[in-house]
């Protein structure tokens, strides 16, 4: 240890009775230098002064360098008190508000999922849905009326492609079901007119006329549901469109009234 | 626990997600990066959106933050750098180049009695005017090396400029510096 102190240092330098080289010839002080930066910080900058102060006059010398080196002390004591100022209220609670509580940014199927939900909550969301589903048929269909009416044509002529074949089907089914349902006539069994036939055992009978009963009864409900059919394609048609005879078109006559 | 490993545990957990000990960390470093934020703007609203946004970009990297003694002056870096960012996006309009005095808010000071605070905050005020006075780079220099304590090396790295620079601009910055205080009181008839 050389014995010489920081505050030794400036206060030599400080020193007005002194010149400012003696004291840095000594070789404790020399020795403290070298190993204390924050007198070799103040040495540099009391040389890079030092230059300056070699044109100050004489007399007012001395009174240079206390202010100067008086300054430059206050000064490297008072900086590091500029280290930390004090916000103000509430500076805190703000960068917390624009860092840790900032909402996160969510997924868009959650952001979708919560603004409907915002959206549906609203009073007049109901108003609001009714304007904009109406907005959207006037933009799609354009005048109401005629919009109707452009519907009625279309959704018959959808009718008619989309169910013509099924029906088509439907009744060549019933044809070739009524076919096989009507009794043969007598002479197609190779019974002469007027002849009878011989009786046929009590059971056999009792069969066949079960039998006609049930041919009977299915002929009927065939011709029912035929009916029916006719009726509703006869509504489509006065609904949606013209009626469409080719294809909706019901079974005919004969089998209707056996 | 002292100042520099309790802000060193704070670094970790905050870099491991923890909300709480990011709160501790804003409220412990808050004052030297308004001051630093201060010292550029020169204006004490402009130094508090600057504080803000500089909090917002560390929250926003706290994934990457260094770790140890390379936390404090990546810190600054990020600080100047950002500081650097808002007065060229506010360069329209300029910084104030006195400083009101009157809106510096001081931090307790641990000498007793009005006065002596009174006199304590009037130093500082004239230190803030003195070092609106300085150049750019050798205010920057001051403000680092002096104000905040970081070593020359450290300086030279986030100015990006030599060391040696750094060095020679410190010296005759510190004496510029106290050449305006010195100035400043006497105009005040304080000298």
């Amino acid at each position: 240890m050389s014995g010489i102190t920081c505050d030794q240092i400036r206060a030599a330098t400080l020193d007005p009775g002194a010149s400012p080289r003696d004291w840095t010839g000594l070789p404790e002080a020399a020795a403290h230098v070298r190993r204390c930066a924050a007198c070799q910080d103040w040495l540099e900058a009391f040389a890079t002064g030092e230059q300056a102060w070699t044109s100050v006059p004489a007399g007012d010398f001395t009174d240079q360098v206390i202010a100067r080196t008086a300054g430059l002390e206050a000064v490297l004591r008072d900086l590091p008190r500029l280290a930390d100022m004090d916000p103000g209220l509430g500076f805190t609670e703000r960068v917390l508000r624009a860092t840790i509580m900032k909402p996160s940014p969510v997924g868009w199927r959650a952001g979708a999922s919560g603004a409907w939900r915002a959206l549906v909550r609203r009073p007049r969301f109901a108003w609001e849905a009714a304007y904009v589903a109406t907005l959207c048929w006037v933009l799609v269909f354009g005048n109401p009326v005629g919009a109707i009416e452009w519907s009625r044509s279309n959704i018959g002529a959808v009718a008619r492609e989309r169910l013509g074949p099924p029906v088509r089907e439907l009744r060549s089914d019933l044809e070739s079901w009524r076919a096989a349902l009507k009794p043969e006539p007598a002479s197609a069994r190779g019974i002469p007119a007027g002849a009878q036939a011989d009786p046929a055992p009590p059971v056999l009978r009792a069969w066949q006329a079960a039998a006609e009963w049930v041919r009977g009864a299915a002929t009927s409900a065939a011709a029912a549901f035929s009916t029916a059919w006719e009726r509703i394609v006869e509504w489509f048609a006065r609904v949606f469109g013209e009626p469409s005879t080719a294809p909706t078109e019901p079974p005919a006559g004969p089998a209707r009234s056996s | 626990m002292d100042a520099t490993s309790d802000l060193s545990t704070l670094v970790e957990r905050c870099r491991a997600g923890d909300a709480l000990a990011w709160e501790a960390f804003v409220r412990q470093v808050q004052g030297r990066l308004f001051a630093l934020a201060y010292s550029y703007t020169g204006h004490r609203e402009d130094a508090r959106d600057l504080a803000q946004e500089i909090f917002v970009r560390l929250y926003e990297a706290r994934g990457q933050w260094p770790s140890g003694g390379e936390f404090l002056p990546w810190l600054f870096r990020v600080a100047r750098n950002r500081s650097v960012d808002y007065l060229r996006r506010r360069s329209v309009r300029r910084p104030a180049v006195t400083v009101d005095e009157a809106e510096i808010v001081e931090l307790p000071d641990p000498a007793p009695g009005a006065e002596a605070q009174a006199i304590a905050a009037d130093r500082r005020g004239l230190l803030h005017t003195a070092l609106r006075g300085l150049s750019a780079i050798n205010r920057e220099i001051v403000v680092l090396r002096d104000v905040h304590g970081l070593d020359v090396k450290q300086v030279a790295s986030i100015l990006g400029i030599p060391l040696g620079t750094v060095k020679s601009r410190a010296s005759r910055a510190r004496v510029e510096l106290a050449e305006r205080v010195l100035a400043l009181s006497r105009g005040r008839g304080d000298a």
